[in-house]
């Protein structure tokens, strides 16, 4: 047994490995496909700022060799991946001489914490919603959850925003309409800050987990659904187990492994979130530097933070490869 | 999440201060900046208009749009020899750096000097590798450039405020040994950034820049101008149009940068008299330098047969266009420059030697566009379109992808050639590709603004059709992207770019020009570019407008230095505090 866990783990970090390679020599090539020439496109923004510029040409060549563009595409290639295992993500071409992870470092604490936050929330409430309304024994009110919160799932986040925003920010004035955190709070470790950035990240929050929840209560009402059929659940019924843990220990956790998988995948792609929501609500993350990178053509960008992207869907995928054998004993056992 | 975030530096850049927002003026700040902590201007990943150009770096010279003269800034002349190719700048006195440094003319020569060391990779680097061959000391007030070649718009491209900015003076006492491509600027230890404004900048995050008034500031010091009125200055950036007006219903911003008609009648409707724009009534807008035009790339056949394009221009209704894509909110263009008061002279002169009987730009006239076609061998086909040779004439007219205005502008055009007979379609592309299109000329026809370039004067934007600037297709343009080839227009505007400015044989040479491109129609003018900048007057007056005109509206040019010494605060009525 001991020989076939580490044959799995193994087999796992290998996938790993190779999909971190995949992912990172694709995003090298996929935006040197794309047309448009970065240094060319920031070449003519500088020379709109400049007036009258007559040697725009000379500037492309001299931003191109500081990029090392005039390289050989494979020592290009070459200078990426070992930079990528460096984790040196380089300069920004349209932001120069901001060097990307800088960029990634100011906008990901807000990213990650906006989005996991509201992931969680939704992924806890939509599981829940979506396990009773899949369990026979559960309230038939209950019943009426699952098609309100599938109401929502219809609508984008950013529209949702912005309803939120008219209602509760200039209507009730209950939340600010933008920003995480007042213009007057000097972030730190003091108790105005946080209750000022909960304050300002709840309705970007709210937009996230209302429209989102009702995929989780979707699928997990499904296989819940699944799961009380099947003979174990009858003869746990049969020996005359309590409901409760009947819900919890026989139906829950058999039916929650897709949902976790599913999470996995969704913190991992947390990165290339919520564009939209982050510009309704003027978020700092950094889901709008994507965005930015791709609008500029900016390589150095767009492979940075795809790289991020990539390690972590890979990074969560890996863990909940290796997590799986301690939720269901049969992967333990090799048989599926 | 808060501590986290804390903990991972993702802060506010500076002292905490509770601004008093009655003696505060809050700007609109289009867009997120990216690297708010870069405060070099002459990098690529720098913004200028989060305050850096308006609050902190003052100018040489500003060109006011409204009169057409060179206001004296930071400089008190600047005169150039006959030849045009040596040029003396006189600077203020007694000027200093916000650290209390004198301001002198090493600052100058060490700024012009590092850009020459390091172009064409700098902002502005280029150009004054074309066309600085050497800079001189005079004086600790003056200062000697010696040209590679006359120019006799040296003073007015670069030491002016013509178009957004100018050459930005830099503290030798502290740029000195640094790497201007990597230099920050940005030390608040230190008292970083220093420049000359009348604000210091006090704190920002990406979407928040404030700044606090210097009340050691010189000018108050030697007496040339007052203390600006605001002790606060703040850029916010709200996102989208519809935060940005929900944000000015709220009170808690005093400007907003281009809005659309609607969102502005949602602001009277909300605040009524309280708001205000450039005109009072509609269409309430302050035009932007640069026209917008259907452009054609001329070498790509049928569009290098100028009747063509003459056929083309008689099937558009500029009418229309102003009234659907603007809501009314701009005006048909006939011509290639901004419609400003100190180009009307120039308007007026080929007006009235008949140029516009000659070639009636602004006639609609579907009837005259189908007997220019049939007359070039085109029938109509059964779908309706102009076939020649069993080929349908067909364009399509690309646009930027973040050019919403042109899109809207673009969508009635298709209509109209549609409706003509020409099978014509929209197609947006990302900013870069459609740049790289257009300097490539790999393109039909777009619609876009690249005659840009005359505020006073008009051979800025004329030079732009010189045949000297055409590049085969493929290789990159500077200018004349149209690769328009015509050598008598090119030699009339190269003999009017030798003129000095103002010189009574310009007149002549213009006059010529314009027939030659009116007869040839490059491009098709379409409308005036406009900007509707709405103002709140609940706090703070005395707001740029077509009656009170002191200065261009657009605050986040490096002009704005002017209107932050202009606006007042509105004095407390009687029993109500602010």
């Amino acid at each position: 047994m001991r020989g076939s866990a580490i044959a799995y783990l193994l087999r796992r970090l290998a996938m790993y490995a190779l999909t971190v390679w995949l992912g990172l020599t694709l995003m090298f090539i996929i935006p040197r496909l794309a047309p448009g020439d970065p240094i060319a496109a920031m070449v003519a923004r500088l020379a709109t700022q400049a007036g009258r510029v007559e040697n725009s040409e000379q500037m492309i060549q001299a931003w191109r060799a500081r990029f090392g563009l005039d390289a050989p595409l494979a020592q290009q290639y070459a200078r990426y991946m070992w930079n990528s295992l460096h984790f040196d993500l380089g300069y920004s071409m349209a932001y120069f001489p901001m060097k990307v992870e800088d960029m990634v470092r100011a906008g990901m604490p807000w990213t990650l914490g906006l989005l996991t936050i509201a992931t969680m929330l939704s992924f806890l409430a939509g599981t829940a919603i979506g396990a009773l309304m899949g369990w026979p024994a559960a309230p038939r009110a209950l019943r009426l959850a699952l098609p309100a919160a599938l109401c929502f799932t219809s609508i984008p986040p950013f529209m949702l925003g912005i309803l939120l925003i008219y209602l509760f920010a200039f209507g009730l004035r209950w939340f600010p309409f933008a920003d995480a955190y007042g213009h007057n709070e000097v972030p730190g470790m003091n108790l105005d800050f946080a209750i000022s950035v909960i304050h300002h990240g709840t309705l970007p929050a709210a937009a996230i987990v209302v429209t989102t929840m009702g995929f989780w209560a979707l699928g997990m009402r499904a296989m819940m659904i699944a799961t009380s059929g099947d003979d174990y659940m009858i003869l746990a019924q049969a020996k005359g187990l309590r409901p409760r843990r009947l819900f919890w220990m026989y139906g829950v956790r058999n039916a929650i492994l897709p949902q976790v998988t599913s999470l996995a995948l969704s913190i991992g792609g947390i990165a290339g979130g919520s564009v939209l929501v982050e510009y309704i609500f003027t978020y700092p993350g950094m889901c709008y530097l994507l965005y930015q990178g791709i609008v500029n053509n900016d390589y150095a960008l767009i492979q940075g933070m795809t790289s991020i992207l990539i390690v972590g869907v890979a990074t969560a995928v890996l863990i909940v490869d290796l997590a799986y054998p301690l939720l269901d004993p049969r992967i333990r056992h090799g048989e599926t | 999440m808060a501590l986290g975030l804390a903990a991972a530096g993702c802060s506010l850049h500076g002292p905490k201060h509770d601004e008093d927002r009655a003696e505060t003026v809050v700007f609109d700040l289009e867009g997120r900046v990216v690297a708010p902590d870069l405060w070099n201007p002459y990098v690529p990943g720098a913004r200028l208009d989060q305050g850096l150009q308006q609050a902190l770096i003052e100018p040489m010279f500003l060109l006011n749009t409204e009169t057409g003269e060179i206001e004296p800034w930071l400089g008190l002349s600047m005169t150039s020899n006959e030849p045009m190719d040596v040029w003396t700048l006189t600077m203020r006195p007694g000027v200093k750096w916000n650290d209390g440094a004198p301001f002198t003319a090493d600052d100058v020569v060490f700024t012009i000097n590092l850009l020459l060391e390091n172009g064409p990779s700098l902002l502005l680097s280029g150009a004054m590798q074309q066309w600085v061959a050497r800079v001189e000391k005079v004086d600790d007030l003056t200062v000697r450039f010696h040209l590679a070649k006359p120019n006799p718009r040296f003073k007015l491209d670069y030491w002016s405020v013509k178009i957004y900015n100018s050459i930005y003076i830099l503290p030798e006492h502290i740029w000195k040994g640094k790497d201007p491509f990597t230099f920050k600027n940005y030390e608040p230890g230190k008292g970083w950034p220093v420049f000359t404004g009348p604000y210091k900048l006090d704190r920002f995050n990406e979407t928040t820049f404030v700044y606090r008034r210097d009340e050691q500031w010189w000018g108050a010091q030697t007496g040339w101008k007052p203390l600006p009125a605001p002790k606060s200055l703040e850029w916010v950036s709200h996102g989208s149009e519809e935060m940005r007006t929900a944000a000015m219903v709220d009170g808690s911003i005093d400007s907003l940068c281009d809005i659309t008609l609607g969102a502005y009648q949602a602001l009277e409707h909300f605040r009524g008299p309280e708001v205000m724009a450039w005109t009072d009534g509609p269409p309430y807008v302050w035009l932007d330098p640069c026209p917008r035009a259907l452009e054609f790339n001329c070498q790509h056949p049928p569009w290098n047969d100028k009747e063509i394009r003459w056929a083309v221009n008689y099937c558009i209704d500029r009418d229309m266009i102003v009234a659907v894509a603007y809501e009314g909110t701009s005006a048909p263009s006939r011509h290639f420059f901004p419609a400003y008061p100190p180009l009307e002279r120039y308007f007026r002169m080929i007006e009235e030697n008949g140029a516009y009987e000659r070639h009636p730009v602004w006639d609609y006239n579907p009837e005259k566009a189908r007997a220019i076609f049939e007359s070039k061998g085109y029938h109509r086909n059964r779908y309706g379109y102009f076939e020649k040779d069993g080929q349908e004439l067909s364009v399509t007219i690309t646009t930027h992808e973040a050019a919403i205005e042109l899109q809207r502008v673009a969508q009635v055009l298709v209509e109209q050639l549609q409706n003509a007979g020409i099978d014509a379609s929209n197609r947006n592309e990302a900013g870069g590709t459609w740049m790289d299109n257009g300097a490539l000329g790999a393109f039909d026809a777009h619609i876009g603004w690249m005659a840009c370039g005359s505020m006073n004067e008009p051979w800025s934007t004329m030079d732009t059709f010189n045949a000297s600037w055409m590049m085969p297709e493929g290789q990159r343009a500077q200018f004349n992207i149209w690769r328009w080839k015509n050598l008598d227009y090119s030699a009339l505007v190269d003999a009017m770019g030798r003129l000095p400015l103002g010189d009574p044989r310009i007149d002549d040479l213009y006059r010529r020009a314009m027939e030659i491109w009116l007869d040839e129609l490059p491009a098709i003018p379409l409308t005036q570019a406009r900007k509707l900048l709405p103002f709140a007057q609940d706090r703070w007056t005395n707001w740029p407008s077509k009656q009170n005109p002191y200065m261009h509206p657009c605050t986040w040019w490096q002009s704005t230095c002017k209107m932050i010494h202009e606006i007042k605060p509105v004095p407390p009525k009687p029993g109500k505090e602010q």
